[in-house]
């Protein structure tokens, strides 16, 4: 399904170029496109991003710092996914038509989709996140990590 | 407010995501202005109003299918029967080679593994010293990023709203000068040993020509539609992705038919990647402006530069070190708008301004203690980094030569445009 997506891109560039509606459709494929990649990309832990922690934290501070950025994550998309829910939500009441005469929310639900799902994601790996640290901390203090 | 800021940018060097940093601080900064936080997703869903983010995803595509199939093995074959007698041999075909091919794959890295483990062998072989392939692959492994069609120039033209036409014509001759310094320089290390070389039959060539016959004419192509007004670049874009999945998958079969789901779920990984960061950057730039950031950090600079070539200078030693530390793509989201107001303000052409953040990006990636390209041949090489450190920093020198004449005479840049543009 994600890949018809590209090759559907790919078609309506070359063979209808001239069509008017092709352009704009095209535009929201590259959006849904990339959004949908975005969220492979949570999956597969691809996100650019720094990582200085290795250089700087002993290797027993590691697994807390997954906790705490997987926490961060799952706040942070949870406040996007919010962020766009209101945006859907006013999209609804006060929006236009775009192309196709669908409404815009139509056009734009994907981003409540995608940072909804992140959230998801990134909420469950922070669950297990914390269940691994409790289960590695035994009474008796040994750390299998 | 201030204190979950500080702490979002802590968590940002510990590896996490940042189109999750940015957007944070976006929503952070939205929240404490009490302004609406589904601005932000407003901002985000612009991004569908940009016509050039088309030819990101397919030029993505198009770089990771040429890189998966043995194309990189036909070019290199086919410049070392054709070029083989230039002065200067295979560390010259070598440069050449790794140009072309980062031109068409973006900087992402995939020159040193796709070429580095056939080039560092046959390099040795010929004589070349350990030290000196070495340095030559690893800086050689981003060297392309200034020819057209690189996605970093497509990235700086979506952003800074530059025709890509122009930026693709900027690129090469300062692109040229950068092959002919590193060229010239290899040519003195070839004198010293002792010159073997190989002469090949006519049939060898008329082989390696046959091979390579599907491949050739994809710069002119590409080059020859933009330029020839036949197509606009985006739909260069989809026409060079297009070419490049026939031929491979169906003139020479290296790619099956069962691999490409799996190509095109890199290609969108790599491209989600990184328009969730230009979705995010859109958000925060756009608090930036309306807090009129880049205007009083402008004026603020003028108050101590009123020079444009102390700013400049500035601005290199700034860029160095932003690219010894960030991806290509995330430094040239987050620095260009901040920095292309105030060159403007200096009266530096936009374009100019591209190349000159392209290069200092590129020479970033070489550039310890964290240049990518030195982690990535460090891996590839299975070599100590210091190690590599070493042997790149003849190159890197040369790299910032060129980074001078680039940025101090902006005719390299512009004097293409004023001829074809």
């Amino acid at each position: 399904m994600l890949s018809l997506a590209c090759v559907q891109i790919f078609m309506r560039t070359v063979l209808s170029s001239g069509l008017l509606w092709a352009e704009p459709l095209l535009r929201y494929l590259v959006l849904w496109c990339g959004l949908l990649g975005a969220l492979k990309a949570t999956e597969q832990r691809k996100h650019i991003a720094l990582d200085f922690s290795t250089y700087l934290l002993p290797e027993s501070a590691q697994p807390w710092i997954t906790l705490v950025t997987d926490l961060f994550c799952t706040i942070t998309t949870a406040g996007l996914s919010l962020a766009a829910w209101i945006f859907i939500k006013n999209e609804i009441e006060f929006g236009g038509t775009d192309l196709l005469s669908l409404p815009v929310w139509v056009w734009n639900i994907i981003f409540p989709i995608t940072f909804g799902l992140m959230t998801l994601r990134y909420g469950i790996r922070f669950i297990v996140d914390l269940f691994d640290r409790f289960r590695s901390l035994p009474p008796n203090g040994s750390q299998n990590q | 407010m201030n204190i979950l800021k500080v702490v979002t940018l802590i968590l940002a060097l510990l590896r996490a995501p940042l189109f999750l940093v940015i957007s944070a601080l976006a929503l952070l900064s939205f929240y404490a202005a009490e302004i609406d936080i589904s601005v932000v997703i407003i901002e985000m869903s612009r991004l569908a109003d940009t016509p050039l983010l088309v030819s990101l995803p397919l030029f993505i595509f198009a770089g990771i299918l040429l890189s998966e199939s043995r194309a990189p093995l036909r070019i290199l074959k086919f410049s070392r029967i054709f070029l083989g007698w230039l002065p200067g041999g295979l560390a010259v075909i070598t440069l050449l080679v790794c140009a072309l091919f980062t031109a068409f794959t973006g900087a992402s890295g995939v020159t040193i593994f796709a070429l580095g483990g056939l080039l560092l062998p046959a390099l040795l072989k010929d004589g070349y010293s350990d030290r000196f392939s070495m340095g030559l692959i690893t800086s050689s492994g981003s060297l392309g990023l200034l020819f057209p069609p690189s996605l970093p120039l497509i990235l700086y033209g979506v952003i800074a709203e530059s025709r890509i036409d122009h930026l693709f014509l900027a690129g090469i001759l300062p692109g040229t000068l950068m092959l002919i310094l590193l060229a010239g320089y290899s040519m003195t290390r070839e004198s010293s040993r002792t010159v073997r070389k190989k002469s090949y039959s006519p049939r060898e060539m008329l082989e390696g020509l046959r091979e390579i016959a599907w491949e050739l004419p994809l710069p002119v192509i590409l080059l020859g539609g933009i330029y020839g007004g036949i197509f606009v670049p985006s739909e260069a874009a989809a026409v060079t992705a297009f070419y490049v999945l026939i031929v491979e998958m169906c003139i020479h079969r290296d790619i099956p038919f069962k691999a490409l789901p799996g190509i095109m779920s890199k290609s969108m990984v790599l491209f989600g990647g990184i328009l969730v960061i230009l979705a995010a950057s859109m958000a925060s730039t756009n608090y930036l402006i309306d807090q009129e950031v880049p205007t009083r950090l402008f004026e603020y600079i003028q108050t101590y530069i009123d020079s444009k070539y102390t700013f400049l200078l500035l601005l290199n030693i700034f860029l160095l070190i932003v690219g010894a530390m960030l991806d290509i793509f995330s430094a040239l989201v987050l620095i260009v708008p901040l920095i292309l107001p105030i060159a403007i303000g200096y009266g530096i052409d936009p374009v100019h301004l591209g190349i000159i953040f392209l290069t200092n990006l590129q020479i970033g990636y070489c550039t310890p203690p964290v240049g990518l390209n030195l982690f990535l041949a460090s891996y590839r090489f299975e070599r100590p980094i210091a190690e590599l450190y070493r042997s790149t920093l003849p190159f890197l020198g040369l790299l910032v030569i060129t980074l001078l004449i680039i940025t101090y005479f902006p005719w390299l840049s512009l004097f293409l445009i004023k001829i074809l543009g």
